[in-house]
C-alpha cells in the first residue's frame, strides 16, 4: 500500500478533523504556537503582543502533513489544570507545551502531565512535546527537558519531544509533522483491522 | 503514575551554593515587574568571601552583588504608584544605615538619626584621648569606670572598646581617635508597612528597628522620618510583623531579644509589652485572619498567642526549633505554619495540629514561603550547610487530613464549649438553690428504689438459674431449645451443642423440670450419648399442656393470657454425671394453647341435633360458634329413605350364639 494510497484512505473518511488537545503550564507558549501554526503566516509573531492569558479553552483550526486539526487550547492557570482531562479523554492527540526557559516549573509540568496522562487509562493517543522558547538563551536543551519530564517512564503512548519556539516558528514543522504521521500510521492500522 | 506527594522537589545544582544567612535576609521580589518573582538572599559570607546580595531565578542564581557590610535584613517594596509600576526598591540595613537599591542600583543611602552621648560616657572618652592619660594603670581605672555603666546604653565604640586587651586598648587611642559626641545608632530589623492599599503594587513605607529600642517609619519616597516610636523599657528589636494600613490602622508586633513581644499600634509613642516568654524567642509568625502570634522559643515550644496577648495554647517541640515561616495555601482556604526543626525535619502546622511533616536531611536555616518565578507555592529552604533547596506545592495537595487538624485548631480558640446560660437553666439553678433539701430525699428515694428494682432482678435470675452457658471446664456448652407447636400437645426441641474443638464430652444428660399439674413431658429424662468436639445433638420431645377436666370455651379465653408466669416456665436441667449441682440450666417460657386446637366438648345443641335427625328424617346442618349457644347458620337435609337391606344387622342373641 503506498502512501498515496494511504492517503487516499484517510481522505476517502470525508472532512473528518482530528482533535488534538493543547495543553501546558501557564506562560508556557500554548495561544503563540498555535497562533504560528496558522498555515498563512501573517506579520511574524515576535512583533505581536504576546497573547492574554487563556481562560477556559479555545478553538483553532491548522492543517499539517495532509491532515487537518482541530485544536483545543485549555488554559494552563492552576485553576484550570482540573479540566484537563476532561480534554483529553475526548482528543484523539495531545500536544503538550513546555516552557524550556522555566527549569522551575518544569517539575510542576511533570506532574501535570503525569496526571494528565494516568487520567487517559489505556488509551494510545500520540503525545508530542514541545520545549518551546528554545530559542531563549537560558533554556535547556530538549533532551533534557524530556528527562526533566520523565518522558522515559511513559509507556503505552507513542510520544517525540522536540525543540520549538512559537516566536520564531522553528521546530513547529517537525513536531507536527511527526503527529500527523502517527495519526495516518494509526489511523491505516485500525482500517486494516476492520 | 499518580503521584501522591505533597511536595514537589525541584533540581537544584548544589555543587556552586554555599549560602551563609538569616531569616531576615531572604526575601522574594518581582525585580522585573513580569510576574517572575526572584529570590533574593543577603549572604552574610563565609571566611574570607565578602557578604553578597545574590539574586537567583528559580534555582539558579543570575546576579550578585558586593555588599559593604554585613546585611541585617532585606526587603523589597514599591516607593510610587505611577502606572505601570516602578522597578520595586530594596533595602539592605548595614550597622548603622540603610541602602535602598533600584533596578540592582545604589539609589540612596539612609542614616539613622544620631543620638546624643552620655556625659558620664563623654567624660571618660576625653580623659582616655588625653595623651597624658596614655598609662596602663590610669587607662584601666578608666576602663573599669566604662564597664560600671550598663552595657547596652553605651556607644558601639565603647563597646569595641572594653572588648580589647589593655595592650591593644592602649594602641588604639595612640592612633588618636576622635572625641566621641555622637552616638550611631544600629540597625537591627527591617520591615515594610503599606501606606493604603494592599493591592500588589502599592507603595509601602519602609520600618527600620534599632539597636536602642526605637522603630523608625520612613517616608517611602523622601526617606524621612514619618513616625518614631520606642518599646518598652528600650527593649531591642529583632523581628518585626506589620499588619494593616500606615494610614488606616496597623500594628507592628516585635519580637525583642528580652524574652517579650511588644506592639505598637498607630500614633503610639510608645510600644507596649504584649506578652513575654519563658525563654527567649527565635522567631515569629502573625497569622493574617486573626492577628494571633505564634512564638517559637529555645525551650522547643510554639505558643499562640491572641492578638490581645493572652495565651491560647503551647505545644511542646520534638527538637528545637530554627526557622518558622507561614504558609498561606488560599485555594485550601488554610494558613499552615512551617517550623524547621534542628533535627531536619520541617513541620507544618494547622493551628496546633500538625498536618504535615517535611524531611530535609539537613538542618534549615531559614525557611521561606511564597511566590518564585511564576509558582505561588513554592518553598525555600536554605540549610545550614549552605544548600538551597526548593519545594513546591503539588496542586492536588490538600491538608484536610484525618489528622483531625480542624477539630483540634477550633478547639484553641475557645478552649471550653459552653453553651449560653438559657432562662431554663437559670430557673433551674434557681429550684436547685431553694428547695436542696427535697431534690436530695427524692433522689436518695429514686436511689433507693433502683437499687430495689436491680436486686430483684438479681433474684428473679437466681430463682430461674437461668444460665445457658457453662462455666469452667463445661465452658464449651451451649444448651438452647425451641418450641414449635400451636398447642396442647409441643414439640420442644433440645439443642446441645459442644464448641470445643479438640475435646468431646460424655456423660451428659437433660431432666426437665415441669410444673405437673400443667405439664406432662413424654420423656423428661434424656440421657445424651457422646458429644464430639465441634458438634451438636437435637432432642425433640413432645410436651403436652393439661387442662382441668371441667373447663368451658368462655373459662378458656380469659385463663389464656392467665397462663403465664410461673405455670407456663419448662426448667431444662444439664446434668453431668458425679455432679451434685446441674452444669447448665434453661428456662422456658411455653406459649398459650390455641384454644381452637382443644377437642371440643359436646355441647347440649348437638344432643338434641341428633335427636332432630332420628324424628324427622332430615338433618339439619349447623355450623357453630364456639362458645356461642345458637347456631350461627343452618342448613337442611331431606336425607332419602334407606334401603332396608342396606341396615345393618343389629347384633342379637342369636349371632352371639351363632359366635
Amino acid at each position: 500500500m503506498g502512501l498515496l494510497e494511504k492517503l487516499s484512505l484517510w481522505l476517502g473518511g470525508g472532512a473528518r478533523e482530528v482533535s488534538v488537545v493543547v495543553l501546558g503550564l501557564d506562560n508556557s507558549g500554548k495561544s503563540s504556537l498555535l497562533r504560528a501554526l496558522h498555515p498563512p503566516p501573517r506579520t511574524p509573531a515576535a512583533e505581536e503582543p504576546p497573547p492574554p492569558p487563556t481562560v477556559g479553552t479555545r478553538q483553532d483550526h491548522f492543517t499539517a502533513g495532509g491532515v487537518s486539526f482541530s485544536a483545543v487550547e485549555v488554559g494552563g492557570g492552576r485553576r484550570h489544570r482540573a479540566l484537563w482531562e476532561r480534554h483529553y479523554r475526548a482528543a484523539d492527540a495531545l500536544i503538550y507545551v513546555v516552557d524550556a526557559a522555566d527549569p522551575l516549573r518544569l517539575v510542576v509540568s511533570r506532574s501535570e502531565l503525569q496526571l494528565v496522562l494516568a487520567a487517559g487509562g489505556a488509551r494510545r493517543v500520540p503525545l508530542l512535546v514541545l520545549a518551546n522558547k528554545s530559542d531563549r538563551p537560558d533554556a535547556l536543551h530538549h533532551l533534557q527537558v524530556a528527562q526533566a519530564l520523565s518522558l522515559e517512564q511513559v509507556q503505552g503512548v507513542p510520544w517525540h519531544i522536540c525543540a520549538a519556539s512559537a516566536a520564531s516558528g522553528a521546530g513547529l514543522a517537525e513536531g507536527v509533522a511527526w503527529l500527523a504521521r502517527e495519526l495516518r500510521t494509526t489511523h491505516a492500522s485500525r482500517k486494516g483491522q476492520h | 503514575m499518580g503521584n501522591t506527594s505533597r511536595w514537589l522537589d525541584v533540581e537544584v545544582g548544589a555543587d556552586d551554593t554555599n549560602l551563609n544567612t538569616l531569616p531576615s535576609n531572604v526575601v522574594t521580589v518581582d525585580l522585573q515587574n513580569d510576574n517572575e518573582f526572584k529570590l533574593l538572599i543577603g549572604d552574610l559570607g563565609r571566611g574570607d568571601e565578602p557578604s553578597k546580595l545574590k539574586v537567583y531565578k528559580g534555582a539558579i542564581q543570575t546576579a550578585d552583588m558586593v555588599l559593604p557590610d554585613v546585611p541585617l535584613g532585606v526587603v523589597g517594596f514599591y516607593s510610587s504608584d505611577t502606572v505601570p509600576p516602578p522597578f520595586p526598591n530594596i533595602a539592605v540595613g548595614f550597622s548603622s544605615c540603610v541602602y535602598i537599591y533600584r533596578n540592582m542600583k545604589l539609589f540612596y543611602k539612609y542614616y539613622l538619626p544620631t543620638l546624643e552621648l552620655n556625659t558620664v560616657e563623654m567624660d571618660i572618652w576625653k580623659q582616655l584621648i588625653d595623651t597624658k592619660n596614655h598609662e596602663l594603670k590610669i587607662i584601666s581605672s578608666l576602663t573599669d569606670n566604662l564597664k560600671s555603666m550598663p552595657y547596652q546604653y553605651l556607644s558601639s565604640q565603647s563597646q569595641r572598646f572594653l572588648s580589647l586587651n589593655p595592650d591593644q586598648q592602649l594602641e588604639y587611642l595612640q592612633q588618636s581617635p576622635k572625641p566621641l559626641v555622637h552616638k550611631l545608632a544600629e540597625v537591627t530589623c527591617l520591615a515594610t508597612l503599606r501606606m493604603n492599599s494592599v493591592e500588589r503594587f502599592a507603595v509601602s513605607c519602609l520600618i527600620v528597628g534599632t539597636e536602642d529600642g526605637d522603630v523608625i517609619v520612613l517616608d517611602p519616597q523622601t526617606f524621612t522620618q514619618l513616625h518614631q516610636a520606642k518599646l518598652e523599657n528600650n527593649k531591642v528589636p529583632f523581628q518585626m510583623v506589620t499588619t494593616g494600613l500606615y494610614q488606616v490602622d496597623y500594628r507592628i508586633v516585635v519580637a525583642t531579644r528580652e524574652k517579650s513581644v511588644c506592639l505598637l499600634k498607630r500614633e503610639w509613642k510608645e510600644g507596649r509589652i504584649l506578652f513575654n516568654t519563658d525563654e527567649h524567642i527565635i522567631a515569629i509568625e502573625v497569622m493574617t485572619a486573626d492577628n494571633s502570634v505564634m512564638v517559637i522559643c529555645t525551650d522547643n515550644t510554639m505558643t499562640c498567642y491572641s492578638r490581645k496577648g493572652k495565651k491560647q495554647w503551647s505545644i511542646q517541640l520534638e527538637h528545637r526549633p530554627v526557622s518558622m515561616t507561614s504558609l498561606g495555601v488560599m485555594h485550601l482556604g488554610a494558613v499552615l505554619t512551617g517550623v524547621a526543626l534542628a533535627s531536619g525535619h520541617l513541620q507544618l502546622y494547622h493551628g496546633k495540629a500538625r498536618q504535615d511533616t517535611v524531611f530535609i536531611r539537613d538542618v534549615a536555616s531559614v525557611v521561606k514561603f511564597g511566590q518564585l518565578g511564576q509558582e505561588e507555592h513554592v518553598l525555600m529552604i536554605v540549610t545550614a550547610s549552605g544548600n538551597l533547596m526548593l519545594k513546591i506545592l503539588n496542586r492536588t495537595a490538600d491538608f484536610n487530613s484525618p489528622a483531625a487538624g480542624a477539630e483540634a485548631a477550633r478547639g484553641a480558640g475557645r478552649p471550653w464549649l459552653i453553651p449560653n446560660k438559657s432562662k431554663l437553666f437559670l430557673e433551674q439553678a434557681k429550684r436547685e438553690r431553694d428547695s436542696a433539701i427535697q431534690m436530695h430525699e427524692k433522689f436518695q428515694g429514686e436511689l433507693a428504689r433502683l437499687r430495689l428494682t436491680a436486686a430483684k432482678a438479681l433474684l428473679d435470675a437466681y430463682s430461674k438459674s437461668d444460665n445457658n452457658i457453662g462455666k469452667g471446664a463445661l465452658e464449651p456448652i451451649r444448651l438452647s431449645a425451641e418450641v414449635e407447636g400451636l398447642g396442647p400437645v409441643f414439640r420442644v426441641t433440645l439443642t446441645v451443642q459442644n464448641t470445643a474443638a479438640d475435646r468431646a464430652v460424655v456423660g451428659l444428660a437433660i431432666l426437665f423440670h415441669v410444673h405437673n399439674a400443667a405439664y406432662k413431658v413424654h420423656n423428661p429424662y434424656i440421657k445424651i450419648p457422646l458429644l464430639s468436639p465441634s458438634s451438636s445433638l437435637h432432642f425433640p420431645t413432645k410436651v403436652e399442656e393439661i387442662f382441668e377436666g371441667d373447663f368451658h370455651p368462655d373459662v378458656l379465653f380469659r385463663s389464656v393470657s392467665g397462663q403465664g408466669g410461673a405455670r407456663s416456665l419448662v426448667k431444662i436441667l444439664l446434668l453431668k454425671d458425679g455432679n451434685r449441682s446441674p452444669a447448665l440450666a434453661a428456662t422456658l417460657q411455653m406459649p398459650p394453647t390455641d384454644p381452637l386446637m382443644l377437642p371440643q366438648p359436646i355441647t347440649d345443641d348437638t344432643h338434641n341435633f341428633a335427636l332432630v335427625a332420628d324424628l324427622y328424617e332430615r338433618y339439619k346442618i349447623l355450623l357453630l360458634k364456639a362458645g356461642g349457644r345458637s347456631p350461627a347458620l343452618a342448613a337442611t337435609l331431606q336425607m332419602p329413605p334407606t334401603d332396608p337391606l342396606m341396615l345393618p344387622q343389629p347384633i342379637t342373641d342369636d349371632t352371639r350364639n351363632f359366635a
